[in-house]
């Protein structure tokens, strides 16, 4: 077992060994996980405005959208992983994306909704869709590259910009679960940029490929954000720059536009 | 090294499967059995580096010494799930391999038991993770093969085919290797009875006898399982 307690102090064989591993996501998950069923400590419900709540129900059913893809991309991905440590994160990858799907379609029936596959064929937004569809397009012609560039750096980047934000204004309860989801995506993005960061140094004109791939999901990304508030009403002068703190944290990963 | 080998194809048999499933409760569970399955995959090949392979030497190991019907055995499985059916792939995966798995372990935990109380432990807690498993498969494609029961030939042939690749894979190990080296670990001291499986003293045992042990109770399992979601056991002789 390594010595010290910070992986990043490790050389690179051992740092993937012990990042790559079920102990170091054990670690990891259990400070957070323990004691909250469905993601939220027992916290009480606000009143909400039918307004308030119709508008949370169609933020849910597109993060639904957004973790049934990466629940499918992760684990399509770990058939073609490159090597055993990709696959075992993958593996616990997938166990987080399931677990987030299930804590948001239970956060979406504390809401009232009782047919939540309904509900999301209804109100996710196209934009999300066309950015699952091209995913799982990557993930099925086995493109290692493209798969953990859309899902671990884009789609991740995406959630954690989207989930930060919301955190920050919504109920307690909902801000809760979502602060347990953005712990788990900070891991993900972790393992792309450090899987892609690795072979753009062996392969430099990988680089311009992953560019133009991030070219067309950025635009999907940004109709995303634009679209999304646009369901929840929020005046134009009101919104978030959603899309500069998306830019922003793919480019801290390496890729700029 | 045959353990890893039918956990790497149980990894990429649950994961291929979560895409496929068609419902949010059947993509939750494979999700969790994903996590099992790697874990297992993680155990195992701890074990291999605790007996002296070297990590870069991994692969090559594997390659040399995986039981060549193990591998024909996983690529009948691995065929369905890249076509993404999943009332195969579920059969496939949680009754068949599955099936075949928990009782591979049990004998192995049998005979390790009380020679080899760690390997014994590990064994034990994928045992339960198995039968966990080996329930789903019973629950939810009992439900599924009533809905589609034109999926039953189908489904029956590639049990027939993987029984037929499990049956050599069992013959080849007992036979050319000997019987497999954890399930002998416990000898009998001269006061002690030895380890048993199925009423069978592993210690005393011919490796036919043991071969002849282990198959009959996986196919009983089988034909038990395959009986519970409307499926008629499919001998490959």
């Amino acid at each position: 077992m390594p010595e010290t307690d910070d992986p990043h102090e490790l050389g690179e064989a051992e740092f993937r060994n012990t990042v790559h591993s079920f102990e170091f996501w054990f670690e990891a998950v259990q400070g957070y996980l323990h004691g909250r069923p469905y993601g939220s400590p027992g916290l009480r419900e606000s009143e909400l405005t039918e307004r308030q709540r119709q508008g949370l129900i169609t933020t849910l059913c597109n993060y639904c959208v957004g973790e049934t893809a990466a629940l499918d991309a992760s684990s399509g991905m770990i058939g073609f992983a490159p090597d055993r440590g990709a696959k075992i994160f993958l593996a616990t990858q997938v166990v987080d994306e399931g677990r987030h799907l299930e804590v948001l379609l239970h956060r979406m029936k504390q809401l009232g909704v009782a047919d939540p596959d309904a509900e999301i064929e209804q109100r996710a937004n196209r934009s999300l869709l066309k950015f699952k569809e091209r995913l799982l397009e990557f993930v099925d012609a086995r493109d290692w590259e493209a798969s953990v560039f859309a899902q671990n750096v884009i789609l991740e980047c995406l959630e954690y910009t989207v989930f930060r934000h919301h955190a920050g204004t919504a109920d307690p309860v909902t801000a809760e679960m979502l602060r347990g989801i953005v712990s788990d995506e900070r891991r993900h993005m972790g393992f792309g940029e450090n899987d892609l960061g690795r072979r753009l140094l062996m392969a430099p004109h990988t680089h311009d490929r992953l560019n133009q791939i991030k070219r067309e999901l950025d635009s999907l990304v940004i109709n995303t954000f634009a679209e999304t508030l646009g369901e929840l009403g929020v005046e134009r002068d009101d919104r978030p720059d959603l899309a500069g703190d998306y830019l922003a944290a793919v480019a801290r990963l390496g890729f700029r536009s | 090294m045959q353990l890893i080998a039918g956990e790497r194809c149980a990894l990429a048999a649950s994961s291929g499967l979560v895409n496929a499933a068609p419902d949010q409760a059947s993509k939750t569970f494979l999700a969790t059995q994903t996590l099992d399955e790697g874990r297992h995959v993680e155990i195992f090949t701890q074990r291999l580096y605790d007996l002296g392979v070297k990590p870069n030497d991994l692969e090559t190991t594997i390659k040399t010494y995986i039981n060549p019907h193990l591998g024909k055995f996983a690529e009948v499985l691995l065929e369905k799930i890249d076509k993404k059916d999943f009332v195969a792939g579920v059969v496939g995966q949680n009754i068949v391999l599955e099936g075949m798995a928990f009782s591979v372990f049990e004998m192995l935990h049998a005979g390790a038991e009380a020679s080899n109380p760690k390997f014994a432990h590990t064994l034990s807690g994928t045992i339960a993770d198995e039968r966990r498993h080996v329930g789903f498969g019973e629950n939810r494609i009992g439900e599924l093969i009533r809905r589609y029961p034109e999926k039953k030939p189908e489904v029956q042939r590639m049990q027939r085919e993987m029984t037929k690749h499990m049956l050599a894979t069992f013959h080849e190990a007992f036979a050319r290797n000997g019987s497999p080296a954890e399930a002998r670990t416990g000898a009998p001291q001269k006061d002690r009875a030895g380890p048993t499986y199925q009423g069978l003293n592993l210690a005393e045992a011919s490796n036919e006898e043991m071969e002849g042990a282990l198959s009959a109770t996986v196919l009983k399992e089988f034909k038990t399982r395959l009986g519970r979601i409307g499926l008629e056991y499919q001998s490959p002789v």
